[in-house]
């Protein structure tokens, strides 16, 4: 009886324990989330709240902040001009990484070489290319405007056109997040199993439908998940038309978080800077429910 | 199942999060301020002197045991320029005599211009006090006095226990820059202005003259007026102005944004607005805090400098600084204007121009748009305005600052008069002159030796030292906006003059934009306390 007994007081206290543990275990994890997530949403959505001046708190003012994101002229044009960022850079990436990638998943010579030059960009640092491409752009000089000019190009306003500046942005950012989308790309490809094409064969499927029916449906999870990934880092994009332009001409490449840079540490508004950081937050977040919800069904 | 819809819960929440991060700062900008950091092509721009060529003379001499500030530390936040660059030379430069002479340390720390005035106002507003004192910008005064963030010096001017400088030294124009509501803040260093920068050998030469007259009806000279400025950029653009075959430009301005192309606004417009009947009015109206950059005068000026951008590079409007003036040390522009430090940097090795750059007051107009009046009036003589364009870098001390006599010390140390004549003299250190002993006789007491010693072609100083001297000493003066958001206000005008000048806004769309954008800053910021700080900058407090 007693035996019993010590045996059911040791595993009554075994579960106790085993249960604070449990707790213990995910106190860091708990930590974390609230210093780094929760805190600053919660500082954020504080400051939002307020107005500054000299650098400091000044006034309550309620919604203000928020209203004024539905008033602020520059701040939609912020917006369209990062949607029209996003929509072009994003496609030619997946369009142009992919392809790359489906290219080099085959026997050709120097494969492994083109494979590490593709990926080269993805190392460098986006404001080092931002100033790089300065130089690059340059009007009078620039290399790309030599080669232009000696295939009978005339000379195209890089820096100083609004259209062409946006255009310059846009060849800088794809340029530099094309072999993102072909290293993931390869690396999924790689992983297709052989036996589905080799059965393609022997059925006498020709290349492009082996694409259509094997290729592109196995691969479709992970292009949404880069998908994904392209599009909240792109939303986000700040080091390169910043150090390229600076939103110029005018505010013909202004996007949307170098509006948001200027308001808060070049005009000290932070209330309206964490209002605008909301904002961010709803949109990209929209994106990512939407994807997600895409990506789940693709699962199921 | 259950894992893949985990997973992708995580993966969502990353995103989300990640999403809410504060995007990396900015990198250095080519924003406001007038000190020379080419970027871009720097291989193609006309290298400097080797710093040191000519030092200034010790002033303050070591105190053996008895130093005054012994165990302190003064920090010092200045521009990223280096140790032989523009503004934060001179600094690294006095370390040494200022540490003997005081007792006392000397930490520079060096920040990129874009995070200088943000990490200056975070250690203020913090109450930190890890910075002693700012190499400044003029316009941060609003924010900084506004703020009650900086110590007045008027309590050690004149103290024995200090290096002696002279106040009154400098000229009227950069003085008034030193003081706000009657105290002084700045100790003088730097003295920014925009002058206009010409081809002596192209306008002197006698082909040209002929043509230009036979073109224009009457003789080709030196600017006096914006409409003869626009004439010679017209007659010269397109012509060979440098021997390498190739069509060169009539002028040469920086429009990027960010690029300072506001300042080339500010200079350009004040004679179409400032006249004798008008010697404040250019910003607000003091009265209402009402923007007044759409009046008729401020309308003509941005019709005037457009129509202007033609007879430059279509490349000018992505160019900052270095670009602009490197298009004119090449000698692939016949005009310019822009800060002194286009003249020093002429007569430095690589330059194209040496001896042929020529420089003068700004033009002017021949009839301005009075505001108070609400209409234009004519001038007997040509209408020119002084300014005191850009940053005019100097010293300021922090309210917070531990050690603010020492700080002191080392302010008024630079700002010596043997040492400033120095600093003026050899240019690669970014002090424009701009004191009665910078100037040669009979406007001052400097000596042509010295400028010559520091490298200078006779007639390029002469031109150049006269030029200051008549923008800094003139009667009308632009009137300079320090109040608090100014940067903000200027940052909107720049906006808007480059959607001008690429033409995807007219002129007058532009300024009605710059309107629109005032009114919310000033909204915002509260119109009675600007109107307030506006009134007493300029002087109008009754």
């Amino acid at each position: 009886m007693n035996r019993v007994l010590s045996q059911f007081v040791l595993s009554k206290h075994a579960n106790r324990g085993f249960r604070l543990s449990k707790h213990i275990f995910i106190i860091p994890a708990i930590i974390w989330i609230l210093a780094f997530s929760i805190f600053p949403l919660l500082y954020a959505l504080h400051t939002s709240l307020h107005s500054f001046r000299f650098g400091r708190i000044n006034e309550f003012v309620g919604l203000y902040n928020f209203v004024r994101l539905f008033t602020d002229a520059n701040l939609h044009s912020g917006l369209r001009i990062t949607l029209i960022f996003v929509a072009i850079s994003v496609s030619v990436q997946m369009i142009l990484g992919f392809g790359l990638a489906v290219l080099l998943n085959r026997e050709i010579l120097g494969k492994n070489l083109l494979r590490a030059i593709m990926i080269l960009p993805l190392f460098a640092t986006p404001v080092a290319i931002g100033y790089l491409s300065i130089t690059i752009f340059y009007e009078q000089n620039g290399p790309v405007n030599s080669i232009l000019r000696a295939f009978g190009g005339g000379n195209t306003p890089w820096l100083s056109n609004p259209f062409w500046a946006l255009v310059a942005v846009i060849l800088v950012d794809i340029w530099q997040w094309t072999p993102f989308v072909f290293l993931v790309s390869l690396a999924a490809l790689q992983t297709l199993p052989d036996d589905l094409y080799e059965a393609a064969k022997v059925d006498g499927a020709s290349g492009w439908s082996m694409f259509r029916y094997i290729t592109l449906p196995l691969m479709t999870p992970i292009l949404t998940l880069i998908l994904l990934l392209r599009l909240v880092e792109s939303f986000k994009v700040f080091d390169i038309p910043t150090s390229l332009t600076l939103g110029g001409p005018g505010r013909a490449t202004e996007v949307y978080s170098l509006f948001t840079y200027r308001t808060a540490m070049r005009f000290f508004d932070h209330g309206y800077a964490a209002a605008q950081g909301f904002l961010l937050l709803i949109i990209v977040s929209f994106i990512i429910i939407t994807l997600y919800r895409r990506i789940i069904k693709v699962y199921e | 199942m259950k894992l893949t819809k985990a997973y992708a819960v995580v993966l969502a929440t990353t995103l989300i999060v990640s999403a809410c991060a504060v995007p990396q700062p900015a990198p250095a900008p080519q924003a406001a301020a007038p000190t020379p950091t080419p970027v871009g092509q720097e291989e193609n721009i006309a290298k400097e002197v080797v710093a040191g060529d000519i030092k200034p003379p010790v002033v303050a001499q070591p105190c053996e045991d008895n130093c005054p500030f012994k165990g302190q530390t003064v920090t010092v936040i200045v521009n990223t320029a280096g140790e032989k660059g523009p503004i934060s030379g001179p600094i690294y430069e006095v370390r040494e005599e200022f540490e003997k002479a005081t007792g006392a340390k000397l930490n520079i720390v060096e920040v990129p211009f874009a995070e200088h005035f943000p990490k200056l106002l975070t250690d203020l507003t913090s109450g930190t006090g890890q910075y002693d004192a700012s190499i400044a910008g003029a316009w941060w005064l609003g924010d900084l006095v506004g703020g009650d963030y900086i110590l007045s010096y008027d309590q050690w001017y004149g103290d024995p226990r200090f290096p002696a400088w002279d106040f009154e030294d400098v000229l009227a124009g950069p003085r008034s820059l030193l003081t706000y509501g009657g105290k002084k803040y700045m100790v003088a260093n730097d003295h920014d202005g925009q002058v206009m920068y010409y081809r002596r050998d192209l306008i002197e030469d006698p082909g040209h003259r002929a043509a230009f007259k036979e073109k224009y009806g009457y003789d080709l000279k030196v600017p006096s007026t914006w409409k003869e400025f626009r004439d010679v950029a017209e007659y010269f653009n397109g012509k060979d102005l440098n021997g390498d075959g190739k069509p060169d430009n009539g002028l040469t301005m920086h429009l990027k944004v960010g690029g300072q192309g506001m300042f080339h606004f500010m200079s350009f417009a004040a004679p179409f607005v400032i006249g004798s009947e008008n010697q404040n009015l250019f910003w607000f109206d003091p009265e209402t805090m009402k923007p007044l950059m759409d009046s008729p005068g401020h309308l003509r000026a941005m019709e005037t400098l457009v129509d202007l951008v033609q007879f430059g590079p279509e490349a000018m409007m992505g160019w900052s600084l270095g670009e602009a003036w490197d298009h004119f040390l090449r000698g692939e522009a016949a005009l310019t204007f822009t800060w002194g430090d286009l003249g020093a940097l002429a007569q430095q090795e690589g330059s194209k121009v040496k001896g042929k750059t020529g420089a003068a007051m700004l033009p002017g107009t021949n009839e301005y748009y009075s505001i108070p009046k609400g209409q234009w009036i004519k001038t007997d003589s040509v209408n020119r305005v002084g300014n005191t364009t850009g940053g005019s870098w100097a010293g300021v001390i922090s309210k917070f600052s531990k050690a603010p006599e020492a700080t002191y010390y080392l302010l008024a140390l630079m700002a010596s008069k043997p040492k400033s004549l120095i600093y003026a003299a050899r240019g690669w250190d970014g002090v424009d002159p701009g004191r009665t002993s910078h100037f040669l006789p009979p406007d001052g007491t400097a000596k042509l030796e010295d400028y010559l010693a520091a490298g200078w072609a006779e007639a390029d100083i002469k031109d150049y030292t006269k030029a200051y001297f008549d923008n800094f000493n003139a009667p009308l003066q632009f009137p300079y906006l320090r109040i608090p958001g100014t940067f903000e206000y200027w940052t909107a005008l720049d906006i808007h003059l480059s959607e001008a000048v690429t033409k995807q806004k007219s002129p007058e769309e532009a300024l009605k934009a710059t309107v629109a954008d005032f009114e919310a800053i000033t909204d915002r910021l509260g119109r009675e306390k600007q109107k307030q700080i506006y009134v007493e900058s300029l002087g109008l407090k009754k």
